[in-house]
């Protein structure tokens, strides 16, 4: 009757189909829509502010129900954050391309480093990080916009979404080495410029 | 004498910091920085700008961007290919169960707990006990602990057969609430699947197992021993059907 892929299958190509898309929506709900805030939260930091982060969200949700076969399992944030990065770099891309700064090695970074730290690299006593812990949301969030989008990304990853350090790796697809190093880095750079910032 | 840190010593502070290294390397640490002044300082540096990081309002998701992206999994029978629904009874069944879900209201599944709503049920209680802590009430591979819960929380009891030779192990059962009735369930466990049988009492039937679906689930339903089983399970339905095969040979043998 049916072109069964093989012997013995009760089930038609077409009930199957069915059946994946009601599947599809059911694992959409539990692997993706729990992770939502995180998701926006990210968008957020890569897009520089909420309401692009918003439709780079439900852009990659969509992208989220059409792949979700893709997901096997393991961390489904790390699996949701893996697919707003990708959507907000591609959104970035079409948005305003001369926004988006990639920086693709580390000796990009050691470069911006170098630039960013002269003069505030050593290490301060710790009224210095009292200073750093007062320091109002604005002027924290303005020196987070300020650091290259390597850093940025897994310091938010790392210190707004919690995530681990096998999760970052995951997510940008990094050895975790370089996820330690990035973080290193982006976060004396950000205590470097918020301490500037409060000079 | 405050001196520069190496990169090395940077990274395994933000580790020490974030609780990511292993307990032997992290008392190696904790020890060094309580040496250090240096190091204790660029501890309480990483410390208050993760706290300052961490301190940020993160961006709400609105109750608007949710409804938007809820929209995106619900079903949408119209913009399907109309052909698919051609073809099957089980399409018209699935397209009822999608019309039935769309346009009818909680009291619907509550007033008419049997036809195509009652699947839907069976999936949500299928759902709600993998949610839960245990999709069990009573805990046991052996039979007669199942049995005699069931028979005493509701007077009766379907058959319990241990099915772990055919490699369906028996987990336990629990009472399912459909509208005003309870109805003894099974649980078995098939590798990582979890296959719950519905058994509701008061037929004589004798009804073949057919396969459907509801909520995302498979199922199979058939008729046997006085009940009407409605097994649930995220198995593959050849799989599920080969699980009915087995539980009623041994069902129905003394």
């Amino acid at each position: 009757m049916v072109r069964a892929p093989s012997g013995g299958r009760t089930d038609r190509p077409q009930t199957r189909q069915a059946l994946d898309q009601d599947r599809a929506a059911e694992l959409f709900r539990q692997v993706v829509v729990p992770h939502l805030a995180d998701g926006l939260a990210l968008a957020r930091w890569l897009a520089g502010n909420a309401s692009d982060a918003e439709d780079i969200v439900q852009d990659a949700c969509m992208r989220a129900l059409k792949g979700i076969d893709g997901y096997r399992g393991g961390s489904a944030r790390a699996w949701l954050l893996t697919i707003v990065r990708n959507t907000a770099f591609s959104w970035l891309a079409r948005q305003r391309s001369s926004a988006l700064v990639m920086v693709g090695d580390l000796a990009d970074i050691d470069e911006a480093s170098a630039a960013n730290t002269s003069g505030g690299a050593d290490p301060q006593p710790t009224p210095e990080s009292e200073l750093i812990r007062r320091a109002d949301q604005q002027m924290v969030a303005a020196a987070i916009a300020a650091l290259t989008l390597p850093m940025r990304e897994v310091l938010v990853l790392r210190d707004v979404n919690g995530c681990s350090y096998k999760e970052i790796a995951e997510v940008l697809n990094l050895p975790i080495g370089t996820v330690m190093s990035r973080l290193a880095r982006g976060r004396q750079h950000l205590a470097a410029l918020v301490r500037r910032a409060e000079q | 004498m405050s001196r520069s840190l190496s990169d090395d010593e940077r990274i395994a502070l933000n580790a020490f910091v974030d609780g990511e290294l292993d307990a032997r390397e992290a008392t190696v640490w904790a020890n060094r920085i309580a040496a250090d002044p240096d190091l204790a300082a660029a501890r309480d540096e990483i410390e208050a700008t993760r706290a300052a990081v961490a301190a940020l309002d993160r961006p709400a998701v609105s109750a608007e961007l949710l409804a938007r992206i809820e929209a995106l999994a619900a079903p949408a029978p119209a913009a399907r290919p109309a052909r698919r629904w051609a073809e099957g009874w089980q399409n018209i069944a699935a397209a009822v169960v999608i019309t039935a879900l769309v346009a009818s209201g909680a009291t619907y599944y509550l007033s008419a707990p049997r036809g195509t709503a009652f699947e839907t049920l069976v999936a949500d209680a299928h759902r709600r006990s993998l949610l839960a802590a245990s999709p069990v009430d009573v805990l046991s591979s052996d039979r007669h602990t199942v049995k005699p819960y069931l028979d005493a929380h509701l007077g009766l009891s379907p058959p319990a057969p241990d099915l772990a030779p055919q490699g369906y192990p028996l987990v336990g059962g629990r009472v399912d609430v459909f509208g005003v009735k309870s109805v003894p369930t099974l649980v078995y466990r098939h590798s990582e699947h979890t296959i719950s049988v519905v058994a509701q009492p008061g037929t004589t039937a004798i009804v073949a197992p057919k396969p459907l679906a509801s909520g995302g689930y498979n199922m199979v339903e058939w008729s046997a021993n006085g009940f009407v089983f409605t097994a649930v399970s995220d198995l593959e339905p050849d799989e599920l059907l080969s699980f009915v095969g087995d539980y009623e040979a041994a069902a129905s043998s003394p």
